[in-house]
């Protein structure tokens, strides 16, 4: 044991000394992944609240003949009426974002009480003109009603008569609650990220960085068996890791409870419990170990440090992306079965977690699945440790 | 000390070590030369449990390198041609992590460290970061780290290259300490004139064999030369022409022993 504690703190001393271990296993997670997610936020929040502000560029055709169409339209703030020539054209270029074509009878038909269509002329794969489409929609609805009334009120009606069904809208999520679910985006898939990506450089660096070095060949000359070598190793890996999780999920609880995101869903309030966080460190542990077990096995392959990288990237890909597509789908109902897949499982607990729903099932299923993952990615990494082939390739 | 008997290492169809056997004793420096790909370093590589030899064994200090390959490499000391450091490691560093990898820990390993650093004159960089040194002080640091532990048989595969003259003759002068201490010195090297001022016994491979296998003044009167290097090149010479006389005759063999074409149904 005391060898492999050897091997270990030379490898936790020497990926300290080396700038590409520190800067993706320790600046990574505590200052650049979370300005660059609390940045990319507040600009999305920027643009939500401008878009909302920006009044809708509408064109009327042949605005003269609506008088209480264009009356109405001129008081309203987040409407700006422009006149043009070719309609499609103005779309196209952005310098309208709505074309209103309002039947030719519509003044008189207005007049008359009957039903007056007006086209809203929209190109939705225009952002601008697709958000402006929904405001002009609204307005109109207000214009719509503003005539009702009137009509109802000509008659001699009460215009309540209108309103059979008053719908309102309850949310009883707590600010908590709400702030786990938009943590349940981006966390889980972040302390995956790093449970890979932390440990990453450290297990090039011990296995085919060794080799590139040649120093390999001396360290296997010692009397220390390679198992030895292998869980010492393997140990400075899963460290790292793991370290690089504990800090990312540190930095980002940090940041967002300075910076709470802001949708426009009301008060947001960034709160885990300590039970939550000790899950998820359990659980982004046990991810690292496993990760390391893996890269390990894949980089001893490889003679050279660019050469790992080749190999690492179709793994590292293939382990982030289904984690990426479901930590992104907010309504998705995971079976037990997805509580066996590596990762992919790590994000529906964190996710659940963050919402503070404890399934016992789910978070039993997941531990013990990624410890019989762990442990095989360990016993397969030492295997290939001890065959001369692999570690003498030319 | 270092007993081979019958080593064979086969790599797929490619015999690099062919049924070689010698043995070697404490207090001499026994040379092993060949040309390259003779499979000098393979065989080393043997002895060291690097890789696991194809058929045979072989024994060093009385431990069998199959049965016992811990000991074995805690009584070897292996200097390869391979001198990798760890850049982000002083001098020192690399050889206090290997010197603890051999078990070696507090006042004895400093002492032994210093003791390296003061016999192979490494003091001006011993506190220095490896990644800068040049071949020269790497050659150094690598044959430190493969004595730290002070074994009893050391192989040494081309010490001297990198190595300016006054540097050579340091390892030269610790190689004859190391006999003189009773040591099992083997010398694996090109350079003919280290090795005549040095070996008491030489072997010379050839094809993965050993084609010579005698004290120096033997080999002198059985080939009728002055120096090792004439030695050397007349009993490669010979052994290469005998060997392409195999050949051919093999090939021959080989075509006439190919069944005639027969036509017909």
């Amino acid at each position: 044991m005391k060898k492999v504690f050897t091997v270990f703190i030379k490898e936790i001393i020497d990926s300290l000394r080396d700038r590409r271990t520190l800067t993706t296993s320790v600046l990574m997670p505590i200052l650049l992944m979370p300005a660059i997610l609390i940045g990319s936020m507040k600009f999305q929040e920027a643009q939500i609240k401008k878009s909302a502000e920006q009044p809708a560029i509408v064109a009327i055709e042949n605005a003269q003949a609506f008088p209480t169409l264009v009356n109405f339209l001129e008081k309203q703030p987040k409407v700006t009426i422009k006149a043009i020539q070719d309609y499609a054209k103005a779309l196209d270029s952005g310098e309208i974002n709505i074309y209103l074509n309002p039947a030719s009878d519509f003044e008189k038909l207005v007049k008359d009480y009957k039903p007056a269509e007006i086209r809203i002329i929209q190109k939705s794969s225009n952002l601008e003109s697709a958000s402006a489409n929904t405001k002009v929609l609204a307005i109109l609805q207000v214009f719509n009603q503003e005539l009702a009334v009137q009509r109802l009120q000509k008659l001699g009606q009460n215009p309540e008569i209108l309103t059979a069904v008053n719908p309102v809208s309850v949310d009883i999520a707590t600010p908590e609650e709400k702030g786990g679910f938009f943590l349940g985006l981006l966390l889980p898939m972040f302390i995956v990220l790093f449970a890979i990506v932390g440990g990453m450089y450290i297990a090039i660096d011990v296995s085919a960085g060794e080799k590139e070095r040649k120093t390999l060949e001396a360290l296997i000359l010692t009397p220390v068996s390679r198992l030895k070598i292998v869980m010492g190793k393997f140990l400075a890996v899963a460290t790292t890791a793991s370290t690089s999780i504990i800090l990312s999920l540190m930095s980002l609880y940090a940041a967002f409870r300075m910076f709470p995101p802001d949708f426009g869903m009301g008060q947001v309030t960034i709160n885990l419990t300590p039970g939550s966080i000790g899950i998820m460190l359990g659980i982004g542990v046990i991810l690292a170990i496993m990760f390391s077990g893996l890269l390990l096995s894949v980089a001893i392959f490889a003679k050279s440090y660019k050469e790992a990288q080749n190999y690492i990237t179709p793994f590292y890909l293939l382990a982030v992306l289904p984690v990426a597509i479901f930590a992104q789908l907010p309504s998705f109902k995971p079976g037990l079965g997805m509580f066996v897949v590596p990762g992919v499982n790590a994000v529906f607990v964190f996710k659940e977690v963050l919402i503070k729903v404890f399934n016992p099932a789910h978070i039993l299923i997941t531990l013990i699945s990624l410890l019989i993952y762990s442990a095989i990615a360990i016993i397969v990494a030492s295997k290939i440790y001890s065959k001369e082939g692999i570690l003498f390739r030319d | 000390m270092l007993k081979v008997q019958n080593l064979t290492k086969k790599f797929n169809s490619f015999t690099a070590v062919d049924d070689v056997s010698f043995q070697a004793n404490g207090g001499e420096i026994f040379g092993l030369l060949g040309p390259n790909g003779a499979g000098k370093t393979t065989t080393i590589s043997v002895i060291a449990t690097v890789l696991s030899p194809t058929s045979g064994t072989a024994e060093v200090v009385g431990f069998d390198i199959l049965k016992n390959s811990e000991a074995v490499r805690q009584n070897l000391g292996l200097l390869t041609s391979e001198i990798g450091l760890y850049d982000r490691f002083t001098a020192r560093e690399n050889l206090r992590y290997f010197g603890k990898l051999y078990g070696m820990e507090g006042e004895k390993l400093e002492d032994r460290i210093n003791r390296l650093i003061e016999i192979l004159d490494m003091k001006m960089f011993a506190d220095r970061r490896a990644g800068k040194f040049s071949t020269g002080m790497k050659q150094k640091v690598a044959i430190a780290r493969s004595i730290i532990h002070d074994p009893k048989v050391i192989i040494f595969d081309e010490p001297t290259a990198g190595l300016d003259v006054l540097a050579a003759q340091t390892v030269i002068n610790y190689m004859k300490t190391a006999r003189a201490e009773g040591k099992l010195v083997v010398l694996s090297t090109h350079d003919m004139t280290h090795a005549q001022e040095l070996c008491d016994r030489v072997a010379i491979m050839h094809r993965g064999k050993i084609v010579a296998l005698d004290k120096q003044e033997v080999i002198f009167q059985k080939t009728q030369t002055q120096n090792l290097e004439e030695a050397f090149l007349k009993i490669i010479g010979e052994d290469e022409i005998s060997a392409a006389n195999q050949e051919r005759e093999a090939q021959f063999l080989k075509k006439s022993d190919k069944p005639k074409r027969r036509f017909g149904l």
